[in-house]
């Protein structure tokens, strides 16, 4: 009797994965594949939120190729296979024409052989390490050399002649400081400047430049004390990797130990307005960030797609979606782009078939976003425009310099020769 | 004869005063001068001659110039361009008084009425990073004079690091007048790293200054000069050198030694805070909650919803409905009160919460103690996802009131306000379990029903009055760590995942039930990891050391520190 | 008597159809695509963690030791089978160089030491018994030698879990650190990623079930099962009895750790990543709610709780993400308290009641 129940769920699993492949004539699925629950649901969520938005806003103007998108939303949790696991349901069973998703490079890795396999097209918003270049996948996100080393270079001009690397234990921060290191040391910064730390292989090459803690690490104490021993004498500026939610605590220990934007600044590459309205806003003013996008852009595109996502908001009916204090940030507008920029390669390919979006992509579409003008490249990356940024008591932050038509260059180790 | 040279004198005098009048022109007037002028040396130079000006206008204008508050104006008639400064609080129209630059006067429209101005819709008159720079070569000297202490140090700092050998007068002349000891202490720093850079005989002098002051901040100009001693071949300047860097290194090593002593004990309080409700629950019942995280997440979010409420308000996404709770709008002293409400508050609602679980499910399990394990992980899923679905999956803003914020230093060892009262606090609390447990008729009840449940409920004690209460008891604790946590740490629905396998370790290490082994075992833990992070610079390395530390000491001493003797056979 | 043996009978029939039905039917179906190779592949996930339930019942239902770190030696031999398949990757990589992509991107241009002699399978299948079976036989033995039981024997596991959890997200272990391995192309010569393997797979892990299915059902009604479930029921008298109850803790310990790692090595090559969120102590107490649901100390029971509720959570993920958590938690809550015997046990409860209902006129 308790075996039936094995045998009857079975069935029932063959008779709806047969059931699921007929769909209807005039939708087009899309896939939105993102962590609803778990560690990285405070992230991911905003991209469902923002890519259901771009998704009604181009269904009221009729669609794509005259089809009506319709989204797959399926849940990550956070957990990598899991992730590998929707990808395949999303590409073999739901059959989506393209997907949106993944934030950390670890689900990005984890689903990549999956659309490697089915020649699937996967748009990825989030500011990565480079090093990669898949044809199944289109990066919309910072690459190192739109985020990292404009970053660096402001530094520099301002005068600042030490760096400290911290950072959170895996891919990104390791590699985003490799490259960091060769940037620096290219630059004419002595390697006793560069502060958090070496590990050398047996032959004596620096494999990890900085300090990492694991995500979801609390106690920065040392850290902190260390940092303070570091910037004793000025002229210091502390290059942070740390991601999400181990913001808090560094910066609460950051400010007991009496270290300020003046003193030691941090620029930060994982912090956005979105994670912002988690952190002691009034703590931590007058620190860095460079994204390809602020919210605080005066541009008329800007206000108009802020205003329009906020009415959005208030009248969706999409459970689970928060609607108080709600800001905008690069990943969400990347998404947005990504959207558009396939809609675009769809309709100039004039099919849904992948090798034809891809080649559409390749041979170079722009879109008017609200960061400014972004322009597809042949290496699968974006151009767009950079900015720096100092933040405010209000989670915003004060733009101080634009760099335009960065073009993103994923392949940079190795690039940089020390002088 | 006389009259000539009475003419000429008188003529002299009034040229004299003349040139002297127009070589004391106002600062206010060189400003206007350096912002209208076209040509940017000539900018620079009329900023540099503000050198030694002590006009108080120097410093509100030339800040102001710096972040873009001094503005040109246009009069509505007349194409006159007036440049102004707003100044004070904002009205309902974002507009604010104007001042204007050459005189300080409120700027006066036709009628004589002052004028409001919006900043926004004026344009602000430029600078780049030289003109900062030469505004700041003024500013520091001015402040060296400061009134406020902390700013003072800094600008000598400054001026000290820039290592000009042309300042040394003006610091010199600031020591002779100097009498804030810590300002007395940076003037001769600063003094010593500028000289530095002057003759080899003032250089040996700073070495050995520096080396007796041995400040942290000068290392690097100390490496720098020693360097450039020995690539010159200057055996005794170079050895002076390195005295200077050794007396430094020793002073580091002593700093990193009490600062980790301090962060041990800290970081032992937090944990022995955290962990001593499970301990007595655990002790009492035998019941493992592994809810205890989630009771401690209440708590945070209690002290953040405190913190709201005598602010501005808050909306929380309460299970999909916005919940708008107002706020009291309470200001100054009166707002900074917050943190000290919350305490009993997120005591009180722990311990309700706690109760409240005791009752539903808890108080089934208490002869399991495995399953009672598993239940409560379930339940600490379910709270999980309620504070998810209650404030959001995002985690929450908690700020820190004044006096915790900040911290105490004392020759470069840095004591952190917020830590300090953690660890008076945890003190008080050890003392106030302590009084309830021996001096209490409650504390009597919870002993006697931990020795022999089945004994002292023959002998009349309400064991399941008992225990509700100890559960809330323990609860209540993890609320009020919960508040501690939310000054140093993330407050999000996770917040309780992030402590409880440490709690364990503490408790299990203590030996369960046992006060006084929760204390060892925190403060013990706590030292052991910080000293671990310092000597191996590395944070979870540490962690996992300590981690390996407590598996083999439990081969030791298998039920803890201090092991509750009974007679029972499967104790 | 009897009574035993046609339950026996009954429960030797049922076995042998579901046996059938796993190792021949199904994968037929999939060859012939009436079955999707989507479905076979979270069938084989299944029954990976059906592996992993039932190395936590063994130690749970039949000896009475809840041991929170499963998953720690489910995912090592899921590590060591990993490496293998990194190996297998060659140059086939993102970057075409002869080392796998995480060790070019941490810096590395040759191989370390300890990566050799992975290119060989014999090796890595014996890392796969070797690696978590020793570490099995040390903390066991220093565990059970200091008479650590019940409560402080769980919390010294998740411990473990833990501690070896944070070792691995570090990346210079040179084990891929927080993205782990993935992207793999080859076993043993086959191309991972075609059907015909993975079906190849799946069989092979029906088959293994079946085979540690057979060999602890005998198992438990040696003299060796009875002294178990003795230890369960009341260690103190068996050690009165004369047993050295450590040694047999020690031995299934030890089994336990070898099932969940096999469990583990299958487990990664049909799912095609692992991570060290695979090995935190939340993975563990999942197994240990599969177990529970099923219902504990029966061998079947593991088995249709991991398979039930890894059903439920997939659906549950498309269908009510937000409210997975909540089914979980509450599930588990229930059945704690009102079913103890987990899903195997309603059957009996069911005609117990039906007893009772239909016993009552007669007074």
């Amino acid at each position: 009797m308790l075996k039936v129940n094995q045998l009857m769920t079975a069935g029932a699993l063959a008779l709806g994965a047969l059931a699921s492949s007929v769909h209807a004539e005039d939708t087009v699925k899309v896939g939105v594949l993102h962590s609803l629950s778990g560690t990285m649901a405070i992230s991911e969520t905003s991209l469902r939120d923002v890519l259901l938005f771009t998704f009604d806003e181009i269904n009221a103007k009729g669609g794509v190729l005259g089809k009506k998108i319709e989204p797959v939303v399926v849940d990550g949790a956070s957990n990598w296979p899991l992730f590998a696991e929707k990808a395949k349901q999303l590409l073999e069973q739901d059959k989506v024409a393209v997907t949106f998703g993944c934030w950390t490079s670890v689900s990005r890795k984890s689903v990549l052989p999956v659309y490697e396999k089915n020649n699937g097209l996967l748009f990825y918003p989030v500011q990565y390490e480079g090093q990669e270049e898949s044809q199944n996948v289109f990066y919309t996100a910072e690459a190192v050399n739109q985020q990292a080393t404009p970053a660096i270079d402001y530094l520099l001009k301002q005068g600042y002649t030490k760096f400290y690397l911290i950072g959170t234990d895996y891919v990104y921060p390791q590699t985003t400081n490799l490259v960091l290191l060769e940037y620096l040391l290219s630059k004419g910064v002595a390697l006793e400047n560069i502060g958090g730390g070496f590990k050398k292989d047996d032959s004596g090459k620096i494999i990890s430049a900085g300090k990492y803690t694991p995500f979801g690490h609390t106690d920065y104490q040392q850290i902190v004390a260390e940092i303070k021993q570091f910037s004793a004498g000025g002229k210091t500026a502390v290059v942070s990797t740390l991601n999400g939610d181990t913001n808090v605590p560094f910066f609460k220990e950051y400010a007991a130990a009496g270290l300020t934007a003046d003193t030691a600044p941090v620029v930060s590459f994982s912090i956005s307005e979105d994670e912002f309205r988690g952190l002691p806003a009034k703590q931590l003013v007058g620190q860095l960030g460079c994204w390809t996008y602020f919210q605080s852009i005066k541009s008329p595109a800007n206000k108009a797609f802020v205003a329009r996502f906020k009415k959005w908001l208030k009248t969706t009916t999409v459970p689970g979606i928060v609607k108080e204090d709600r800001v905008t940030c690069s990943p969400m507008v990347l998404s947005y782009d990504g959207v558009y920029l396939w809609k675009a390669a769809v309709e100039k390919a004039g099919s849904f078939d992948v090798d034809k979006v891809r080649a559409a992509l390749k041979s170079g579409l722009s879109f008017d976003g609200p960061g400014g003008k972004v322009t597809t490249q042949p290496n699968m990356h974006l151009t767009k425009n950079v900015f720096i940024g100092e933040t405010t008591a209000k989670g915003q932050f004060k733009i101080l310099e634009e760099f335009k038509d960065v073009y993103g260059e994923p392949w940079l180790l190795g690039k940089f020769k020390a002088k | 004869m006389r009259t000539l040279t009475r003419f000429f004198s008188i003529n002299l005098l009034f040229l004299a005063t003349l040139v002297c009048a127009s070589a004391a022109q106002a600062p206010r007037d060189t400003i206007i001068e350096a912002i209208l002028a076209k040509d940017k040396a000539r900018k620079i130079e009329l900023i540099g001659s503000l050198v030694g000006e002590s006009d108080e206008a120097i410093k509100p204008l030339l800040t102001a110039w710096k972040e873009d508050g001094l503005f040109v104006y246009q009069t509505p008639e007349g194409s006159v361009s007036i440049l102004v400064m707003l100044a004070g609080e904002k009205d309902a129209n974002d507009a604010q008084a104007a001042l204007r630059i050459d005189n300080g006067q409120p700027l006066l429209d036709a009628a004589g009425k002052p004028v409001h101005l919006v900043g926004g819709d004026l344009t602000a008159v430029e600078h780049d990073a030289e003109l900062r720079g030469a505004m700041k070569n003024v500013l520091d000297l001015l402040a060296l004079a400061t009134p406020d202490v902390v700013k003072r140090i800094q600008a000598i700092q400054a001026v000290g690091f820039s290592q000009d050998v042309e300042k040394i007068p003006a610091l010199e002349k600031r020591l002779a007048l100097e009498t804030d000891s810590g300002a007395r202490k940076s003037l001769r720093e600063a003094l010593a790293v500028t000289r530095l850079k002057a003759s080899d005989a003032d250089k040996l002098t700073a070495f050995n200054e520096l080396k007796d002051l041995h400040s942290l901040s000068s290392y690097d100009l100390i490496r720098t000069a020693m360097r450039d001693a020995e690539k010159a071949g200057k055996p005794e300047l170079a050895e002076a050198g390195a005295h200077a860097l050794k007396a430094i290194d020793l002073h580091r090593t002593k700093i990193n030694f009490f600062g980790t002593l301090f962060r041990g004990l800290s970081l032992g309080s937090i944990l022995l805070i955290v962990a001593i409700g499970l301990a007595i629950t655990f002790g009492l019942m035998g019941v493992i909650n592994m809810a205890h995280g989630e009771m401690i997440a209440v708590g945070a979010y209690t002290t953040y919803l405190v913190e709201n409420i005598f602010g501005t308000g808050i909306t929380i996404p309460f299970f999909g409905f916005s919940l708008p709770i107002p706020g009291i709008h309470a200001t100054g002293w009166f707002y900074q009160t917050y943190f000290m409400v919350a305490l009993p508050l997120s005591f009180l609602t722990a311990a309700l919460v706690g109760i409240a679980l005791e009752r539903s499910i808890i108080r089934f399990l208490y002869r399991r103690p495995l399953e009672s394990l598993l239940a409560t992980w379930g339940v600490s899923l379910l709270l999980q996802q309620a504070l998810k679905l209650m404030f959001g999956s995002n985690n929450v803003q908690v700020s820190s009131p004044s006096y915790l914020s900040g911290n105490w230093t004392i020759d470069d060892i840095t004591f952190g306000w917020n830590r300090i009262f953690v660890i008076g606090f945890a003190g008080l609390i050890v003392f106030g379990v302590w009084l309830i447990l021996t001096k209490t008729s409650l504390g009597l009840l919870i002993r006697s029903v931990m020795q022999n449940r089945n004994m002292a409920s023959c002998m009349g004690v309400r064991t399941e009055r008992v225990n509700m209460l100890t559960f809330g008891l323990g609860s209540g604790l993890a609320g009020l760590a919960g508040a501690f946590i939310s000054q140093i740490g993330n407050v999000g629905p996770s917040l309780g995942q992030n402590y409880i396998v440490d709690c364990f370790m503490t408790v299990v290490v203590g030996g369960v039930g046992n006060l006084a082994g929760t204390i060892y075992s925190a403060l013990g833990i706590g030292l052991v990891d910080q000293s671990l992070q310092q000597i191996l610079l590395n944070p979870v390395l540490g962690k996992i050391l300590v981690l390996v530390a407590i598996i083999l000491f439990l081969q030791w001493k298998p039920s803890g520190l201090f092991v509750t003797r009974s007679r029972n056979l499967d104790d | 008597m009897s009574s035993l043996s046609t339950r026996h009978k009954v429960e030797l029939i049922a076995a042998g159809f579901i046996s059938l039905f796993f190792i021949v039917i199904f994968p037929l179906l999939n060859a012939h695509g009436m079955v999707s190779d989507f479905t076979i592949n979270l069938w084989g996930k299944y029954l990976c963690y059906a592996l992993l339930a039932i190395s936590v019942d063994l130690l749970w239902g039949y000896t009475g030791l809840l041991s929170l770190g499963q998953a720690l030696f489910f995912s090592l031999g899921g590590y060591m089978m990993g490496m293998y398949l990194m190996r297998m990757i060659g140059d086939l990589g993102q970057y075409h160089k002869p080392i796998p992509d995480f060790l070019v991107f941490l810096g590395w241009t040759e191989l370390p030491k300890f990566w050799k002699p992975f290119s060989s399978f014999p090796f890595a299948f014996s890392l796969i018994l070797l690696l978590p079976g020793l570490l099995a036989l040390v903390f066991g033995f220093l565990a059970f030698r200091s008479r650590i039981k019940g409560v402080y024997f769980s919390i010294l596991t998740q411990a473990l879990t833990y501690g070896a959890s944070l070792m691995f997200f570090r990346n210079d272990m040179l084990m891929g650190g927080n993205n782990g391995f993935t992207d793999f192309k080859f076993i043993l010569g086959h191309d991972l990623r075609s059907a015909t393997t993975q079906r190849g797979l799946f069989i092979v892990t029906a088959i293994v079930l079946l085979l540690v299915y057979t060999s602890l059902r005998l198992l438990s009604h040696t003299k060796f099962g009875l002294v178990q479930r003795a230890i369960r029921d009341g260690e103190n008298r068996v050690l009165f009895s004369g047993y050295a109850t450590a040694h047999f803790k020690l031995f299934i310990f030890v089994i336990a750790a070898l099932i969940a790692s096999i469990g583990g090595a299958l487990y990664v090559p049909q799912v095609g990543i692992i991570n060290p969120s695979e090995m935190t102590p939340d993975k563990s107490l999942e197994a240990v709610v599969w177990c529970a649901v099923g219902g504990r100390g029966t061998l079947v029971g593991p088995i249709i709780g991991a398979i039930s509720i890894n059903s439920l959570k997939s659906w549950a993920s498309r269908a009510a993400p937000d409210y997975w958590l909540v089914i979980l938690g509450g599930l588990f809550v229930v059945v704690v308290l009102l079913l103890p015997g987990g899903i195997v046990s309603i059957p009996a409860r069911l005609k117990s009641l039906w007893q009772r209902v239909t016993r009552q006129p007669s007074a």
